[in-house]
């Protein structure tokens, strides 16, 4: 991503609480305005399948695993059969309290996730992906 | 009983042999027999509950030894055992060894010889089925419980980290009304959190506990289970109506039966359409020929077809409304199966959901 991008941000996860703790730590980190929550993985999906971003942004997907109806790596998995054109203008991080192997390891083959973040979401580990 | 006898294939090729052990045994046991290998596997096809086989060594296509290992392949159940006389004793202790077979019969046999043989095979046999019945449902424990293990780990982390991460946002607030917002959310995880660790203990209770049967009166169940759920203002702006019409003594375990509305009822108040001005939960009890029927309705949002078949599989959630745990329902149903009851439910999206549950009274049921 270029220095130069205006920053989005992307938040799914089911819990509320958690949506709301991203939100506003995105919001002060001062790096950017647009933060858009998703309490349902589907709802993200259609979003970013129509939305029309603006030229020179960047959006940063945060995504929990496990959700209802559509968890982490469905989404992960149908985000990644989008056209190129569309991915092109995401970065994709999860974030999820599992401490399971499993779903360490699931992350790490998915090559449009770059990072799997602990939970909580601190400011800390925010910087560390705005860096 | 004539079906608890032990059922025993005999396979020789003289014909002779065969009528002298059938007439020997057949009071004991239900003898097949067979005078050659072809005739063998028809029975063993045809009857899955053979137990025990006794094979002659010397027969002119196969030896019993050939036989014995060609055939476990396909039946590995049956207890094997070798009929042969004093010359072959090599290719026996070979076939012993080798695992192929289970004991050997001296020729010529004695009743006793043959009778105690089959008696051991048959023990053997039945271990064996019980060893393998245990084994399948240990291996579904296992499974359960490392799908439980999973899920419990997130379902129990994710509330409190939720809240760590609150507490540190939090820290940074100055204003009382962000702050005052923020606490709400906290405490809705913390409930969470507990509400989830309240059906982790009832499906222990469920999973461990003895049935309980004594007299049930519904009236008193509907008063306990609705006054937990008004103080926790629970019935704020929902139009609840309870009707119990019950004349005669009900058996049943009211552990059970109160998990089973407690769930019912915490669903149909929890899975409310927010905008509806209307809400209401109904629940209609009818006691007759000794047997319950629980109808629980909403005017919720209701349950969409493709989900209804998986909603009482455990830590499935259909919705990301609300704070569902992914237990109620799989424990309603664990309840149901304890008591042979029954539940159907009838739902349609942003209209509501009717569940009816149907218990029979401990007369009707299984214990």
């Amino acid at each position: 991503m270029e220095q130069t991008d205006k920053l989005n941000f992307i938040v799914i996860d089911d819990s509320k609480l958690d949506c709301f703790i991203a939100e506003k730590i995105i919001r002060n980190s001062g790096k950017t305005d647009t933060v858009r929550s998703f309490l349902q993985a589907k709802e993200a999906l259609e979003y970013i399948g129509v939305a029309q971003p603006e030229e020179d942004t960047h959006t940063i997907i945060l995504v929990d695993i496990q959700m209802p109806v559509m968890n982490g790596f469905e989404f992960v998995e149908a985000f990644e059969a989008l056209p190129y054109d569309i991915r092109k203008n995401y970065t994709v991080y999860v974030v999820s309290s599992s401490i399971n192997d499993n779903d360490l390891h699931r992350v790490q083959n998915y090559s449009t996730v770059k990072q799997f973040i602990n939970k909580p979401l601190t400011s800390n580990n925010l910087a560390s992906i705005l860096e | 009983m004539a079906q608890d006898k032990i059922k025993v294939l005999y396979i020789d090729d003289e014909q002779n042999n065969l009528n002298g052990f059938k007439a020997t045994f057949r009071f004991d046991y239900t003898i097949f027999i067979a005078v050659n290998i072809e005739q063998a596997y028809e029975h063993l096809q045809k009857n899955a509950e053979i137990s025990v086989i006794l094979c002659d060594q010397r027969m002119p296509d196969k030896t019993g030894v050939q036989f014995f290992e060609e055939m476990r392949e396909q039946y590995p159940d049956p207890i094997r055992m070798l009929i042969t006389g004093y010359t072959d004793i090599e290719s026996v202790i070979d076939a012993v060894n080798r695992g192929h077979i289970f004991r050997y019969i001296k020729k010529p046999w004695t009743d006793t010889d043959v009778r105690s043989a089959i008696e051991e095979a048959n023990k053997f046999y039945v271990t064996n089925s019980m060893l393998a019945a245990k084994n399948t449902e240990l291996q579904s424990a296992y499974d359960e419980l490392g799908k439980f293990a999973y899920s419990v780990t997130h379902d129990l982390r994710g509330p409190l980290l939720s809240v760590i991460g609150a507490l540190d946002v939090a820290k940074t607030m100055d204003n009382i009304a962000e702050i005052r917002e923020i606490l709400g959310m906290m405490d809705a995880a913390v409930k969470k959190l507990d509400e989830f660790i309240k059906n982790t203990h009832e499906y222990y209770n469920l999973k461990r506990g003895k049935l309980v049967f004594e007299e049930i009166d519904f009236n008193n169940i509907i008063a306990d289970t609705t006054a937990i759920f008004r103080i926790a203002g629970r019935m704020d702006n929902v139009r609840y109506t309870a009707h119990v019409s019950q004349n005669d003594v009900f058996l049943s375990d009211e552990i059970s039966i109160k998990i089973i509305l407690n769930n019912l009822l915490s669903n149909a108040f929890k899975f409310q359409r927010k905008t509806a001005s209307d809400k209401f939960v109904d629940v209609d009890i009818k006691v007759e020929n000794d047997s319950a029927i629980i109808l629980v309705k909403d005017n919720g949002i209701g349950i969409h077809e493709s989900h209804i078949n998986n909603i009482f599989t455990m830590f499935y959630r259909a919705t990301s409304e609300e704070s569902g745990s992914g237990f109620g329902l799989y424990n309603v149903k664990d309840a149901l199966t304890k008591l042979n009851g029954i539940i159907e439910v009838d739902s349609v999206v942003n209209e509501g959901t009717t569940f009816k549950v149907t218990i029979p009274g401990k007369a009707n049921g299984t214990n």
